[in-house]
């Protein structure tokens, strides 16, 4: 062979790894919302019809109860349960993306089962991948961390090291990754606190303790501003931003309601948070310090706020399902109503986007599709998977992983 | 020839090779712990001990008998890769009348003998039926054997045969713990003209003096001292919200699980506190539980010293929410506890409610026998 030959051989060979890493962060959906931790991907070629017979892939049973979303990486597919009469029993399983098999399960017991909401039991926290780890929190106050073939890394009992927790629907934040660190949001009703972890050992990085917090069930979220990265949480009345490197507490915005669900939303230079039952959107810019509640907001907006599902930001609107079943489409530039629409059933599950369509996906299991590029509503269909769903749903390589209350479903164009 | 020879002794040296010892292996991970430490050597040990077959389960059983929570996962995993190969193999000899034994011990930790039971089902399907209804004093498998003797109860009475019905439910009632179980047996005996007393059952405080409101703006009331923490007189008078004179009095509580409604017995009030107190007698100088549960936040004195607190609010009063270890004292003992109530929510939907449910017991659940002396 000769050199020329080689080096183009090289730089092909470059240029795939390059385009291969760069997919396969844009397909995978890694942890809780997705690519991004807003609900929207790159990703292309979804179907936008299905029924409980058509373009269902595949459809595998899962254990106990949970609202975890599924966690795709490559051609895995990560999901976590838990069940028994205090659901400590906790179940970590991966199937294979193209056929639904299941490539490993462990099962393992949790050290303080808490209260639980009947549908999720202690598996409402997402698990999160870095594509070589796998990190699943449950409500039961323990972190563990497994190789993607399923190997027990490390496992920390924090409801033994820090207290149990106490919580009437047990924990549901969803960690994230940031770093060489694993951020875990302990909002509850005893002695709260955020806590970093390291990802290699599970070693303590940071524990910052939150003393003014109660319960809350919202998820972290990464906010960079300037030439720094904030960590918001959102919960007991307020917002908080923190240093991810050394968990100190950057700035305080009062004025959410009591117990928080929804996880913010980032984009377009602002942090959208959504505040709790009855309380109301707030869109603030990111940055400052200590209390920001008079210099940082850009606008508020009471009306059609969720107690549980999120927002998502797609452009230039903000959409949101509330509970009860009622959609409605905010300018983000300045929280004003361009639309609002009875989807019909109830809303637990947050929203996803890709490829230019919303999806909203209700409790009945009937998931609405609108067009997102359009400047009106406009719906694309109407889908029923004929289950029960709780649970948000991932997108990843033009397949929707949807968790029903009983099973894994893989719905794709055939 | 020389070849032969080596054959030989590699042979010799393999038959003296003594059996796998799995107990250093499990000894590292024992030492897993706090911080994920001990982490990377548990996973070294772990793979070792995976690769073995089902003789190691007898000590692998035992080191799962731990307190240690992180070890105890480390160990299930090693439990779980080998049941699940060997169950997928003809010819493997379990350890079944360990199994047995294993799972009979009540002493040892619940959730192994649970797992254990699960795997007697898949090589014993008729073991657990013939096993559980003995399970009735095992605090890991009461709660089933209970339900096992309430549905026995049930298709004695359909069967029309009284005796036997009250005898299950008898059997039930006296070895329930949970609340709901209790309840039911009781409703169940007394439905066949038996007594069953549940407040007794669970060691429910039903006898009270309460007085308030006091007055607590805000979220004060839980770190404010009032009178009562300093002397409890029954017969004194006190300055209440808004002024108001305020007075002891006494009060029988009948919700079936005792709870105490404060806004029923004090008036409906906010930003304020409350105060029940009670007397009673015990045979003997014992060790005990007071668990309790209030709405927003109780205080608990034990014979005059603070033994609960806990400036949380909205929290709903749930049964069994807070438990804290007691030492009584033979003779009379008192009780104070003080309910906080806060302000109203900003969703004028959400209930202000202002409540207490307390009651002593063991370590297990079952209510102390005392017997009330208030006047």
């Amino acid at each position: 062979m000769s050199s020329k030959l080689i080096s183009v051989f090289v730089v092909l060979l470059s240029f795939l790894a390059f385009q291969s890493g760069r997919e396969a962060f844009a397909e995978n959906w890694p942890g809780w919302r997705g690519p991004n931790r807003n609900g929207v991907t790159s990703d292309t070629g979804l179907p936008t019809t299905w029924s409980p017979t058509e373009n269902v892939l595949w459809k595998m049973p899962l254990p106990g109860i949970g609202t975890s979303n599924p966690v795709v990486w490559d051609n895995k597919v990560f999901v976590t349960a838990s069940e028994g009469r205090d659901q400590g029993e906790l179940h970590v399983i991966c199937f294979d993306r193209d056929t639904g098999r299941e490539r490993w399960h462990q099962r393992l017991w949790g050290t303080a089962p808490t209260l639980f909401y009947g549908r999720s039991g202690m598996a409402s926290p997402t698990p999160v991948t870095d594509g070589k780890r796998l990190f699943a929190f449950f409500g039961t106050g323990d972190v563990f961390c497994f190789d993607l073939d399923g190997g027990l890394l490390w496992q920390r009992a924090i409801a033994e090291e820090y207290g149990p927790f106490e919580n009437r629907f047990a924990a549901a934040s969803s960690p994230l990754l940031f770093e060489d660190k694993l951020i875990v949001q302990c909002d509850h009703y005893g002695a709260s606190y955020v806590i970093a972890l390291d990802q290699q050992t599970g070693a303590n990085r940071w524990k910052s303790d939150r003393p003014e917090v109660w319960l809350s069930w919202s998820s972290p979220q990464l906010v960079p501003s300037g030439d720094r990265v904030e960590l918001v949480l959102s919960g007991s009345e307020k917002l908080d931003g923190y240093d991810p490197r050394t968990g100190s507490r950057l700035w305080t915005l009062r004025g959410l309601a009591r117990e928080c669900v929804p996880t913010p939303v980032l984009g377009l230079g602002m942090l959208f948070v959504v505040s709790g039952p009855n309380g109301m959107h707030i869109a603030i810019k990111p940055g400052g310090s200590g209390d920001i509640t008079d210099s940082h907001v850009v606008w508020k907006n009471d009306k059609g706020t969720s107690f549980v599902p999120s927002a998502i930001l797609v452009g230039e609107r903000y959409y949101l399902a509330d509970d009860k079943g009622i959609g409605s489409c905010l300018d983000a530039h300045t929280g004003k109503l361009i639309w609002k629409k009875r989807f019909g059933d109830k809303f637990t599950a947050s929203p996803v986007a890709a490829d230019g369509k919303l999806f909203f996906t209700n409790e009945a299991g009937s998931t609405l599709v609108l067009d997102a590029t359009q400047p009106d509503y406009q719906e694309v269909s109407r889908n029923d998977i004929g289950e029960e769903v709780h649970a948000s749903p991932a997108i990843s390589q033009g397949k929707f992983f949807v968790r029903t209350a009983k099973n894994l479903v893989c719905v794709g164009k055939r | 020839m020389k070849l032969f020879a080596g054959c030989l002794m590699l042979v010799g040296l393999a038959a003296l090779d003594p059996p796998y010892d799995p107990a250093p292996h499990l000894a590292v991970i024992a030492k897993t712990g706090l911080q994920g430490e001990g982490s990377a050597a548990a996973k070294v040990a772990r793979d070792e001990l995976a690769k073995h077959g089902v003789e190691v389960l007898p000590q692998l059983l035992v080191a799962m008998d731990t307190s240690n929570a992180v070890a105890a996962n480390w160990y299930r995993t090693i439990y779980e890769e080998i049941v699940a190969r060997e169950l997928a193999r003809d010819g493997t000899k379990w350890p079944v009348e360990f199994f047995k034994e294993y799972i009979s011990d009540a002493k040892r930790v619940g959730r192994p003998r649970r797992l254990v039971l699960g795997l007697l089902d898949k090589l014993e399907p008729a073991f657990r039926e013939k096993w559980l209804p003995t399970r009735l004093d095992d605090a890991e498998f009461r709660y089933e054997a209970v339900g096992l003797a309430l549905a026995a109860g049930d298709r004695a009475l359909k069967d029309k045969d009284q005796s036997a019905a009250k005898t299950e439910f008898r059997k039930a009632f006296e070895s329930a713990r949970d609340s709901t179980q209790v309840t039911q047996a009781a409703a169940k005996l007394k439905s066949l003209g038996e007594s069953a007393d549940a407040v007794q059952h669970l060691g429910l405080v039903t006898e009270w003096w309460l007085v308030g409101p006091f007055d607590a703006p805000q979220k004060t009331g839980f770190a404010k001292v009032f009178e009562p923490e300093g002397k409890v007189d029954l017969q004194a008078k006190y300055l209440g919200k808004d002024g108001a004179e305020i007075v002891w009095k006494r009060h029988h509580e009948t919700d079936t699980l005792g709870q105490l409604d404060l806004n029923k017995q004090l008036g409906t009030t906010r930003e304020a506190v409350g105060y029940a107190y009670s007397e009673f007698d015990v045979a003997r100088e014992q060790a005990a539980q007071v668990r309790c549960g209030a709405d927003d936040n109780c205080s608990v004195w034990l014979n005059g010293e603070k033994v609960f607190g806990r400036d949380q609010w909205l929290n709903g009063t749930r049964f069994d929410r807070f438990v804290t270890p007691i030492q009584l004292k033979a003779g009379r003992n008192t009780l104070l506890i003080k309910v906080c109530q806060g302000p109203q929510h900003k969703d004028p939907e959400v209930p202000n409610n202002w409540s207490l449910q307390l009651r002593l017991c063991d370590e297990q659940g079952r209510g102390i026998e005392f017997k009330p002396v208030l006047p």
